[in-house]
């Protein structure tokens, strides 16, 4: 035992004194962070202002799309302001605590960003959004929050705008208003290929895109004149008093022009305020108060998520419910990631051990057994060490950027730690940890190089990669029959247990599977044990599969 | 000295159908230095890992400094294999004391010890350097004093000299035989003649997994014909009527026609047979008559087979 622990302990300094080990570790946190903000960047500063021009041949849209996009733009800058604010306040001022516990569970369509804008609006009234609209518009607000913001505060930087709209160009050589929509979007090409440019403040942009509305686009939606009916020779098919045209009586479409295909954010966003204003013109036309529909539209069923196994009173499904819900997701990445990290480290350095001949010097030192039970202690703790480096630098982290983001974070992660989760990772860390390590050390000690262990790695690497295949699919059905099937799978049971353990996994899956783990983690041990002993001497080829066989039976 | 340090019985060792090892039989006294020599493939380094237990053998049995099994006895034993490597991120005293260390020396003795050591085989200044630093040479030697570190009553060096520079091998020379003043047992096998005809006080010959000769230098001498090489004026038929001659071979040899190389019988001096020449008026360019070298010895004993391992 001494010498194992022996092995395990330079196996450890080996590992935990290289740079490249720390790099490694650090690189998690560090990359994640960086994705949040990447991603964040990418949102807003990567992508430029989106030049447009509309073209509105029926004259009755254009003031409403553009007074629609001015709100959304400024409610979407409040928000920002709102958070800025937030984030500057004074420590008196701070709201209470999110709650997690006792917030109720939210719906994820409520985080797309329009409907969020547009409740916004509608909550909060236009009217307080156009002041917003004009450069200053903020000023009287930063103004008025001034007192409850610290002295560091700085400055409101006002968001630019995404979505700019410009007026038509005058060379176009046509009137746009009553030419063909064909002519003007021909005469708009060479604008949106790139080939001329629009000016904007006196500089050169590029259009990005261009809307046309023929003048006869909406005419058939409008109420049948007085006595008409459908019987009575009118165009189309009526039902419900709105006439539907088909086939050669339908009207030009309208035209959106853009070269960029993939960014459809503009093109949704004229589209629904286009729909929006077709809708309210009608509701007047038919004499309909626009505002009682408006209010009608927001009413809404109360309804509430309940769960049975929950204590009687405290039924109500909450945010920090259906975070435990998922967070195994998380957990069985990490597993997946530090198992697989740690794996790899072994394979490495048997080999090194193998390639450098050092094996001989140590095996007429330690036995067999000992050298491998001292590797696999050893890289266990190096893979316990990186866990609680991720873990303190997620914390550090946390208590660095003290932040309204990170209080939601920190609740976050209370929720998931004061839970069962914890130890439920621990120990299938280890016991994955001990079964995929003793593997990588069995093909560690029967190649010579890390090209001769690629060819074993291939085979292991399709069946490791099943678990992350699955794992977004279990949480949804924790007890169905590819859950269970792969619970029993000893190869699986650490990450799909893990990804079942905030469902409640009925006890006999629990502990069976467990039990089995344990054993199959035993019966690992020694396999590996014997294929290492033979292996790890040889020299030359690979062994082939049959001869592995041979080593396990006679164990020469 | 009549105790035995290590004791090989009937040992065999079979991969499959390639007999490795053959029946050897050994007994090494206690103290002795006692040379392994064998040409390439001749099964020296599988009857060495059978010794240390790292393999097991097929038939036979192993007794080393009196126990069934090296394993049991480890902290008395230092290896030395015979292709050579270290860790190479870790330093040298590191190496040396972590190996000490794994023979149950405690880690203050053991880095202790291991700086003693470089310092007196002229490794001072490369005590703290790391492994990947050294030259092939140096990193060598290291690995040489890590094998010795904890101080062992029975030392298997396999192939000590292969890489060092000759500087380098007159230290290796003077680890083996501080060793052995300090009482140690040590086997060390070699291809280097001279080396074993200087250190050793046994030597055991092996070919092709079996054992072919067992005993003192002196002994293995006597093994091959004396014999004495002349140039003379003289032809095949008038050297081998000379009292005491028994064979007569032209050496080849491009530069000389007249250089021959003739087999005397045991016991006939070589002073008589040049007293003889002088006597019938041979005339002598040169005459020389040395002492068979081991070389000689293995080239004799083993030739053939050493000239069809490396032709395998």
């Amino acid at each position: 035992m001494r010498n194992a622990l022996m092995v395990a302990a330079r196996e450890y300094a080996e590992n935990a004194r290289t740079k490249g080990f720390w790099i490694g570790i650090l690189m998690v946190p560090v990359l994640l962070v960086g994705a949040v903000f990447v991603m964040r960047w990418l949102a807003s500063d990567a992508t430029p202002t989106r030049h447009y021009v509309v073209v509105d041949q029926t004259g009755r849209y254009e003031d409403a799309l553009q007074r629609r996009m001015d709100l959304r733009y400024a409610a979407s800058a409040f928000s920002s302001y709102s958070s800025w604010v937030q984030r500057n306040q004074k420590e008196e001022f701070k709201g209470v605590e999110v709650d997690l516990e006792s917030m109720p569970a939210m719906n994820l369509a409520d985080f797309n960003a329009d409907t969020f804008l547009d409740r916004l609006i509608e909550e909060q009234g236009e009217e307080k959004f156009e002041a917003l609209i004009e450069p200053g518009g903020f000023d009287e607000l930063v103004e008025q929050a001034r007192p409850r913001l610290v002295e560091t505060a700085g400055e409101f930087e006002v968001p630019r705008r995404f979505f700019r709209s410009l007026p038509l160009p005058a060379d176009l050589g046509i009137d746009p208003m009553t030419a063909k929509p064909d002519e003007v979007a021909e005469a708009l090409k060479p604008y949106l290929r790139g080939e001329k440019e629009m000016q904007v403040d006196g500089k050169p942009v590029q259009l990005f895109a261009a809307l046309i509305i023929p003048a006869e686009v909406d005419e058939h939606f409008d109420p049948l004149p007085e006595g008409e009916t459908e019987s009575s020779g009118v165009i189309g098919d009526v039902a419900d008093g709105i006439r539907a045209l088909t086939g050669a009586n339908q009207p030009p479409p309208v035209q959106y022009w853009s070269g960029n295909l993939a960014d459809s954010d503009l093109f949704e966003r004229l589209r629904g305020n286009l729909d929006r204003e077709l809708r309210q013109s009608q509701f007047v036309k038919r004499g309909i108060d626009v505002g009682l529909v408006a209010g009608v539209q927001r009413m809404a069923l109360p309804i509430k998520k309940l769960d049975p196994d929950k204590e009687t009173g405290k039924e109500e499904v909450s945010q920090a419910d259906v975070l435990r819900e998922n967070a195994p997701i998380g957990f069985v990445y990490i597993l997946w990631i530090s198992i697989m990290q740690v794996a790899s480290m072994l394979l490495n350095n048997t080999i090194e051990e193998k390639s450098n001949r050092i094996i001989e010097v140590l095996l007429s030192s330690v036995t067999a057994w000992e050298l491998m039970a001292g590797k696999l202690l050893g890289i266990a703790a190096i893979g316990l060490t990186m866990l609680l480096t991720w873990i303190a630098s997620a914390a550090a982290m946390l208590w660095y950027w003290a932040s309204p983001e990170a209080e939601a974070i920190t609740n976050l992660a209370s929720v998931i730690f004061d839970s069962t989760l914890l130890p439920a990772f621990v120990f299938y860390f280890l016991l994955g940890y001990f079964m995929y390590a003793s593997i990588f050390l069995a093909i560690g000690s029967i190649c010579n190089t890390i090209k001769e262990a690629q060819n074993f790695m291939g085979p292991v690497m399709m069946i490791m990669i099943v678990p992350i295949l699955t794992m977004a699919f279990i949480p949804k059905d924790p007890h169905g029959t590819l859950a269970t099937v792969l619970s029993w799978i000893p190869l699986y049971t650490p990450f799909v247990m893990m990804n079942r353990a905030a469902a409640d996994p009925p006890a006999f899956d629990l502990y069976g599977t467990a039990i089995m783990l344990v054993f199959a983690n035993i019966a690992m041990l020694w396999l590996c044990g014997r294929i290492f002993r033979t292996g790890i001497l040889r020299t030359g080829q690979p062994p082939r599969f049959k001869e592995l066989l041979g080593w396990l039976r006679r164990g020469d | 000295m009549s105790e035995l340090a290590l004791e090989l019985r009937g040992v065999s060792k079979h991969y499959g159908d390639l007999k490795a090892v053959r029946e050897v039989d050994i007994a090494v006294p206690a103290g002795a230095i006692y040379g392994f020599l064998g040409p390439n493939g001749a099964g020296k380094t599988t009857t060495i890992r059978m010794i240390l237990d790292i393999v097991k053998p097929t038939a036979g049995t192993i007794s080393v400094l009196g126990a069934p099994s090296a394993l049991d006895v480890r902290e008395r034993i230092g290896y030395l294999p015979e292709e050579k490597g270290l860790y190479k991120k870790m330093k040298a005293s590191s190496i040396i004391a972590y190996f000490a260390g794994l023979k149950g020396i405690d880690r203050k003795t053991a880095r202790t010890r291991a700086y003693e050591l470089l310092e007196r085989y002229g490794l001072k200044d490369f005590a703290d350097a790391k492994i990947e630093t050294l030259s092939k040479g140096m990193g060598q030697k290291v690995q040489v004093l890590a094998s010795i570190a904890h101080q062992p009553e029975f030392v298997i060096l396999d192939e000590p000299f292969s890489g060092l520079d000759p500087v380098n091998q007159q230290v290796m020379e003077d680890v083996i035989k501080d060793l052995s003043k300090a009482g140690s047992t040590i086997i060390f096998s070699t291809h280097v003649m001279s080396h074993a005809e200087r250190i050793c006080d046994r030597i055991l010959l092996i070919a092709k997994g079996t054992k072919i000769f067992d005993g003192t230098i002196d002994e293995a001498k006597k093994k091959i014909p004396n014999r004495v090489r002349l140039q003379a004026d003289a032809g095949n038929d008038q050297l081998r009527a000379l009292p005491g001659v028994l064979q007569v071979d032209a050496v080849e040899d491009d530069l000389h026609e007249d250089l021959w190389d003739l087999t005397i019988e045991e016991g006939a001096e070589a002073q008589q047979i040049l007293q003889t020449c002088f006597a019938q008026g041979i005339t002598l360019r040169s005459f020389d008559h040395n002492e068979p070298t081991l070389h000689d010895v293995f080239v004799e004993l083993v030739g053939e087979d050493a000239r069809e391992a490396q032709k395998r």
